[in-house]
């Protein structure tokens, strides 16, 4: 084997002030040209190893670091960031924090200016990283009025035009919505086959991870498990331990007992065909009739839109012409791209945003006749990102926030916050600092505080980004049983499985109007027009879907499946 | 909201050499600083005003009318509070008092139009490396630049975290002033927050692209000073040294004028 390019030895690194090490002795070799994808759950020390790799630690972050890194025989203890730059390119999940300039061109000229090329040569690498990233048309526009995908986008292109032999990307898709994933991946796709391009990415999609070489599992900062992708992917128990997202097709066969586990749709056909199992037409349809009558006893209708319009400015209608109805006890799932209008609607539930035109009737009354405040009492809103709004310095208080606003009695605030709180899981938390709390705590202390207002309706605005598939799963599963206790919930989301798996019923946006409805089922059936959405349904459903019938999760499939030899 | 300022245009100002136009900014300043007495003022008024139409910023100043109505009203009053004169007319005002805070307001209100011909002419970038050729450090340019290029983003954060804390039923319009103030307390908080974090992933992306990585560094944009800059500047000069003689000279003062 030819000498690595990047050469990890023992490494240790336990931030300043924190108790535990972050990392705890890694030994990695990576290969020059090879494409290795690193995940594990929140915490397990992803970002921390990626920070490593260009010397952000220990120049940047303080604490201890023993071990080595050496890139291309570069110690990065005996380099700064800055001349490791060369080398090492580095793009972050936050694509606003990452762009300086007031230029697309400009943004791509920093990089190579810090080094001092030439005037000619900046103007080549504009052009050529421009190009590879099919930004070219707006390299006059300032990066502030490009969409996040496009941000990603020009910040590969700006890392890129230093021309770096190792590329460390940090979890780059996290914060886009799925179209612009699709572009960012499609990026990774010829990244990947550049020989001279060691590709390192933090990632949390399993079905993107299949592209990997090599897919390195971490968990408290040791890495579990090194291998080749398709071993570690079928390495479904493993997966599940960690707080991995498994793919549904190999979870699938490997719950009805096969040994070889195929991993994308088209393998789990050509699989299924080779098996001999049958889908029992009868379970299914029992299946289907059961949904459809859980829905039909939803009669009771809560929210209510009538031709609603809307917009931000002259030109462009953000809503246009949607008629929709939530029931009491539904749990609906708005999905969409960024500017298809989906949280714009949301908006309207809870009179944040009033209709330029058309109705908005909540309990029957009209949103602007009751105004945020009151609306407030009935419908609860959870913004995406919770260092949003949290801003007390204990628990207690930030969930007492909203039932002290409306001058309960001191008997009264506390019940509630305990109802809130045991309601998410965080009994015994009153007393702790919000901040110093996980994501995951910091949502669900964001969603108890909106809680604590008692609301019939409860909007949760993408619940589950920026968290693992352990905590995304534990939130979602809270949020299911606030349904089952009486909730009426619409949440927005760009995670498929999570609405598969989840919502009752979808309601599908594209640019300001509802181009699909229903059950989630019949919605997940409809592959092209979802496809025409660029929204990809979950690679199980899509298998299954190619077999007729829609499932939305393996375990709902097994139980319909006969002809299984023992 | 777009708190861009910049006009993406294509003027007789707009194609200036930054160091040019900052030149102009500062030599007009000095200009107008020579005289006591507005009408004296009133050739450079006329320029800026002539500017303002050529490069078109007359719309950007439009939109910051109310700052510049209320500024205008208020420091034609108050100016009188700190000047007197011999020809007394009503309480506290004096012709030569009055006289004296028309030329402070024309002085402000100028001076606001110029600086805001150069922001809407000049962008971010251009106007940053003006300053540094002018002998600026490149560092101090960073900070200036990095400053502007954050409003938008603090701007945005400010506004999802007010619609979110309204959602949770704060009120902000309501109350006295003290209960208004402490109210914004759920808005501060949450906005010193993720301004920090936002300028710590700034600091390692920067860091990472290479910042400060060699003493020199190169730059991509080339200014070039051209025929009309030199125009413009050899007349800018002229129009100085004129009213340097006249203020010499004596010329531009307020007889009368008393300073507190």
């Amino acid at each position: 084997m030819a000498e690595p390019i990047v050469s990890i030895r023992d490494l240790q690194f336990r931030y300043r002030g924190q108790k535990g090490h972050a990392l705890d002795g890694i030994n990695l070799d990576i290969s020059r040209g090879e494409f290795l994808v690193i995940m594990g759950p929140s915490e397990a020390g992803k970002s921390t190893l990626a920070a490593t790799i260009n010397g952000l630690i220990p120049h940047f972050q303080n604490g201890k670091l023993n071990g080595t890194v050496t890139v291309m025989g570069r110690n990065t203890r005996d380099n700064t960031v800055a001349q490791m730059a060369e080398i090492v390119g580095m793009v972050f999940q936050d694509f606003e924090a990452q762009l300086f300039s007031t230029n697309v061109e400009l943004e791509v000229a920093f990089g190579p200016e810090n080094f001092a090329v030439d005037r000619e040569e900046i103007g080549r690498r504009i052009n050529e990283n421009l190009d590879y990233v099919g930004l070219d048309a707006y390299r006059h526009r300032p990066p502030s009025t490009l969409s996040g995908g496009q941000k990603q986008k020009l910040a590969i292109a700006s890392v890129l035009a230093l021309k770096p032999t190792v590329l460390v990307m940090d979890e780059p898709t996290t914060d886009l919505d799925p179209i612009s994933k699709i572009g960012v991946f499609e990026i990774t796709h010829r990244l990947c086959k550049r020989d001279d391009l060691t590709l390192i990415i933090i990632e949390h999609e399993t079905e993107e991870a299949l592209f990997a070489d090599r897919i390195g599992l971490i968990k408290d900062g040791k890495l579990v498990k090194i291998g080749p992708a398709r071993e570690i992917l079928a390495d479904i128990n493993l997966m599940e331990e960690l707080g991995v997202m498994p793919l549904g097709i190999p979870k699938f066969f490997k719950q009805m007992g096969a040994t070889n586990l195929p991993l994308t749709p088209e393998e789990g056909w050509e699989a299924f065909q080779k098996t001999g199992w049958k889908i029992s037409e009868t379970a299914y349809q029992a299946l289907v009739a059961k949904e459809h009558d859980q829905l039909a006893k939803l009669d009771q209708p809560l929210i209510q839109c009538h031709d609603l319009e809307y917009s931000y400015n002259k030109e462009v209608k953000a809503l246009d012409g949607i008629s929709m109805e939530i029931f009491k006890g539904d749990m609906v799932a708005i999905v969409g791209q960024n500017g298809s209008g989906k949280t714009t609607l949301a908006k309207h539930f809870n009179g944040l945003l009033m209709p330029t035109s058309g109705d908005v009737l909540v309990n029957g009354l009209p949103t602007p006749d009751q105004g945020v405040f009151k609306l407030g009492q009935t419908v609860g809103y959870v913004f995406q990102n919770p260092d949003h709004q949290i801003f007390s310095e204990t628990v207690f208080d930030e969930v007492a926030f909203n039932p002290r606003l409306r001058k309960l009695s001191v008997d009264e605030v506390k019940k509630r916050v305990e109802d809130a709180l045991a309601a998410v899981g965080l009994t015994g938390f009153e007393q702790q600092d919000p901040f110093a709390l996980t994501k995951s705590g910091r949502q669900r202390v964001a969603v108890a505080s909106i809680l604590a207002a008692q609301p019939e309706v409860l909007i949760l605005d993408e619940p589950t980004t920026g968290l693992d598939y352990a905590e995304q799963r534990s939130m979602m599963n809270m949020v299911r049983n606030l349904n089952e206790n009486g909730s009426t919930i619409i949440f927005v989301t760009h995670h498929m499985w999570v609405v598969a798996e989840y919502a009752h019923r979808v309601f599908v946006m594209k640019e300001g109007k509802i181009i699909l409805e229903g059950s989630t089922r019949s919605v997940f059936s409809h592959d092209e027009e979802l496809q025409a959405a660029s929204l990809r349904p979950p690679h199980f459903v899509e298998f299954s879907n190619r077999l007729g019938h829609t499932f939305l999760y393996p375990e709902e499939m097994k139980k319909c499946i006969e002809g299984v030899q023992d | 909201m777009d708190a861009e300022l910049y006009l993406d245009k294509n003027s007789f100002i707009h194609r200036l050499d930054p160091r040019t136009k900052i030149m102009v900014f500062l030599l007009s300043f000095v200009a107008i600083l020579l005289f006591q007495n507005p009408l004296f003022m009133l050739p450079v008024a006329f320029l800026i005003i002539l500017q303002l139409v050529i490069s078109g910023s007359l719309k950007n100043l439009l939109r910051i009318r109310y700052i510049l109505v209320v500024m205008t009203i208020s420091s034609l009053i108050l100016w009188n509070l700190f000047a007197g004169g011999v020809t007394h007319l009503w309480w506290f005002l004096s012709v030569q008092s009055l006289e004296y805070s028309i030329a402070r307001t024309l002085l402000i209100v100028l001076m606001i139009s110029a600086g805001m011909i150069l922001i809407s002419t000049t962008r971010n970038e251009e106007l940053v490396l003006g300053m540094i050729r002018l002998g600026m450090p490149y560092r101090v340019g960073f900070a200036i630049s990095t400053s502007i290029r954050l409003v938008p983003t603090i701007t945005s954060s400010t506004l999802t975290i007010s619609q979110a804390q309204r959602s949770r039923g704060l009120d902000l319009d309501s109350g006295n002033l003290i209960v208004r103030l402490r109210k914004f307390l759920p808005l501060l908080v949450p906005v010193f927050i993720s301004a920090i974090r936002t300028t710590n992933i700034f600091a390692m992306a920067l860091e990472s692209k290479g910042f400060g990585a060699r003493e020199k560094r190169s730059y991509y944009l080339k200014l070039e000073m051209k025929k009309a800059d030199y125009w413009v500047l050899a007349f800018t000069i002229i129009f100085m040294l004129a009213s340097i003689i006249l203020s010499i000279l004596g010329y531009g003062q307020i007889p009368g004028l008393i300073h507190f």
